[in-house]
């Protein structure tokens, strides 16, 4: 009787990072959710895509958590949605870019970086992908101290 | 020869939408994509964060109006996933129900904007004619056309009637003989063929690579579908097949539509066959706990993922979604750029990138690569590049 | 005289121009049946046509977010008087579902005058064609 997927998988990055992994939770089936440092984050990618062989990266999740930034990429391999987390400084937010590993992030790390301004390293192009272009350098939207403001009419209606 | 850039858009011939294309060409041949698009961008993730899960249920299912009930599913599920609370089997059913009638109504909304396309706005008529019985079973049953509101935290809001079931398998009949004829059509029709076979490659390591989703990824022989891959809903108990065709051209994407469409009202027919009785919603409290999780659907376009982060309180923390149109952008642009054997025409721009079934505003995304070299450029209408492709198509 | 010969060509046969404007889409797909064959808006001559130059009746949907304004406003200017805008849908009229969001404009009369409203999220086939007939007897009635 084999383990369900995601318990598999879980085991299998236990064994091989051990006190790398930060966390790891799998809440239900074909659903793990693990935590690595930012150092340590590009070599856990790699090991994913080459050792393990999950090849579908789903998109990348940006989060602002106060003092730091979270990236999450959400990976589909081995029949398991697999959601890595990382973070970096908010005042120094800057991350290895995987699109060497992972061709298909090259838009989700450069959605990352327009709304909430983490700078990926290594990244061929990250320019505004998103955003209007007049819209102000610095000001990222889903940062929390971003307030929604809509534009003002051109004319009145 | 000398390289210069079309730009096509913003009324874009393929999609009532605005967005940009720039294409970079060599004569007649184009060697390079520049999508813009941003065009769409509302700032939905921004404005869930200052609602409440109910009231997010109605922004998200306005993401996209026509894989409108994808969203929504996709979201209830998620937020389900953060009370670990399973939701009634009968509400599953129905949700599977109202998300395949959906689908048929996406792919021949599809199929008669391609026929328009290819030039032949008679398919158009006769499919969006025929697609009008999909529109009355869903407005029967949720009462609305295009924003069906049929699902909320819990469950689902409405039953299904007798009425509405009857009617329902009456018409599932008279659409699954149109669909079939349309197969046919499809699969014979020399002139509809010419125009669409060969045209808009995708190699399946190329489709992998750059992690394309749904019927384009499936029709370059991946035969990767959410409800078979991640079953969610009902998913598991329903005998249906995933679809999938190896020629990795138009012509493979126009039948792994048509053939999913049929798929699609086998699955209903199951659903109505095997409806359980029993409650369609559970009640919820108020906030869910703290947590994360990931919900993903298929959703007509691909493959729909959501991600929700809670605090506990009655607002999400971070509520992300990527729908599928953006997974298949870096796709369409390695269908659109000619390579050493096989080159792509201006003329094909309109038909490769219907293909792709885009839906900007699923994506609301500008994508800019950044353009060092301006050359000589000029700007084709709608309609001019239109006439252009069906010009060539004569030849 | 002059004026009203044109004015009567105009109601009889208005030629539409629609535009997109960051819609979901579900506007738009309302406008597309309301001329297919169920409900067949050609019957009042419409027909849509691509270029502005040669439109009477600007059909917009979507809430008009800020990548757009410039164009819809250009789209607006390129049209020969007499022109007539006609905002489909609750993003066009205000904003809809996406008022108060950072990219969108509170409703399309922010950005270009309005001549009517059609509202709905999306409104059917029928209420277009009901907002359509609206707004040629209001050029009737000058």
């Amino acid at each position: 009787m084999s383990a369900p997927p995601e318990k598999y998988l879980a085991e299998e990055i236990k064994r091989v990072f051990g006190d790398k992994v930060l966390d790891l939770k799998t809440p239900r089936k074909r659903r793990l959710f693990v935590a690595v440092s930012s150092t340590d984050y590009k070599e856990f990618m790699k090991y994913l895509a080459e050792t393990m062989r999950i090849t579908h990266i789903s998109t990348m999740t940006g989060l602002d958590a106060g003092g730091k930034i979270e990236v999450m990429p959400h990976l589909f391999g081995l029949g398991v949605e697999l959601t890595v987390r990382t973070s970096v400084p908010k005042d120094n937010p800057e991350l290895d870019s995987v699109t060497d590993i992972y061709p298909g992030a090259v838009l989700y790390e450069r959605e990352v970086h327009d709304l909430l301004g983490v700078i990926f390293k290594g990244h061929p192009d990250l320019s505004r992908l998103i955003l209007p272009e007049e819209w102000p350098e610095g000001v990222y939207p889903l940062r929390k101290d971003y307030k929604a403001q809509q534009p003002e009419p051109v004319r009145k209606g | 020869m000398s390289k210069f850039e079309v730009p096509v858009g913003p009324q874009h011939p393929a999609l009532k939408e605005p967005e940009s294309f720039t294409f970079v060409v060599d004569g007649e041949h184009i060697v390079e994509v520049r999508p813009r698009i941003g065009y769409n961008h509302r700032g939905i993730e921004k404005a869930a964060e200052s609602r409440t899960y109910i009231q997010n249920l109605y922004l998200m299912e306005r993401i996209c109006g026509i894989c409108s009930v994808a969203h929504t599913t996709c979201y209830a599920q998620n937020v389900e996933y953060l009370y670990e609370k399973e939701i009634p089997p009968r509400a599953e059913y129905i949700r599977v129900i109202i998300n395949e009638l959906n689908r048929i109504h996406s792919h021949l909304l599809w199929l008669g904007v391609a026929g328009h396309e290819i030039g032949f706005d008679t398919l158009f008529m006769y499919v969006w004619r025929d697609r009008e019985h999909v529109m009355d079973i869903i407005e029967a049953i949720t009462g609305n056309r295009v924003n069906y509101a049929i699902n909320t935290i819990g469950g689902v809001r409405r039953d299904l009637t007798s009425e509405a079931t009857a009617k329902a398998r009456k018409v599932l009949d008279i659409l699954e003989e149109r669909t079939k004829y349309y197969r046919r059509v499809a699969a014979a029709e020399p002139s509809l063929i010419s125009r669409v076979k060969g045209i808009g490659i995708l190699k399946p390591v190329d489709a992998i690579r750059l992690c394309a989703v749904g019927p384009t990824l499936r029709a370059s022989a991946v035969k990767s579908d959410v409800r078979k891959d991640d079953p969610y809903s009902t998913y598991e108990e329903i005998p249906f097949n995933a679809v999938s065709y190896d020629m990795c051209d138009v012509f493979s994407r126009v039948l792994v539509r048509v053939d999913e469409t049929l798929e699609a009202i086998s699955i209903i027919r199951y659903c109505l066959d095997h409806l359980p009785n029993g409650p369609v919603r559970i009640k919820l409290p108020r906030n869910p706990p703290a947590g994360e999780a990931v919900s993903k659907v298929e959703a007509p376009r691909g493959e729909d993922v959501h991600y929700v982060r809670s605090d506990g309180t009655e607002r999400p923390a971070r509520y992300k979604v990527r729908a599928p149109t953006l997974g298949n952008i870096p796709a369409v642009c390695d269908m659109l750029t000619s390579k050493a054997d096989y080159t792509v025409n201006i003329g094909d721009i309109p038909i490769v990138l219907a293909s792709i079934d885009p839906c900007f505003s699923c994506t609301d995304r500008a994508i800019k690569f950044i353009d060092s070299r301006k050359q000589k450029e000029w700007v084709w209408s709608h309609e001019q590049l239109e006439r252009y492709s069906r010009r060539k198509a004569n030849r | 005289m002059k004026l009203g010969i044109v004015k009567w060509a105009r109601t009889k046969s208005p030629w539409l121009v629609h535009f997109n404007t960051g819609a979901c889409n579900a506007c738009d797909i309302e406008v597309l049946a309301a001329l297919t064959p169920r409900y067949d808006l050609e019957r009042f001559g419409a027909i849509l046509r691509g270029s502005p130059r040669h439109g009477d009746v600007l059909v917009v949907t979507g809430p008009v977010t800020r990548q757009v304004k410039d164009r819809i406003i250009r789209i607006h200017e390129q049209m020969p008087e007499p022109k007539f805008v006609v905002a489909v849908g609750s993003c066009s009229s205000s904003g809809g579902v996406f008022r108060g969001c950072y990219n969108v404009y509170p409703g399309l009369d922010s950005v270009v005058p309005v001549d009517a409203y059609i509202g709905g999220c999306p409104p059917k086939p029928e209420a277009i064609i009901n907002g359509v007939a609206a707004l040629l007897a209001k050029i009737r009635g000058g």
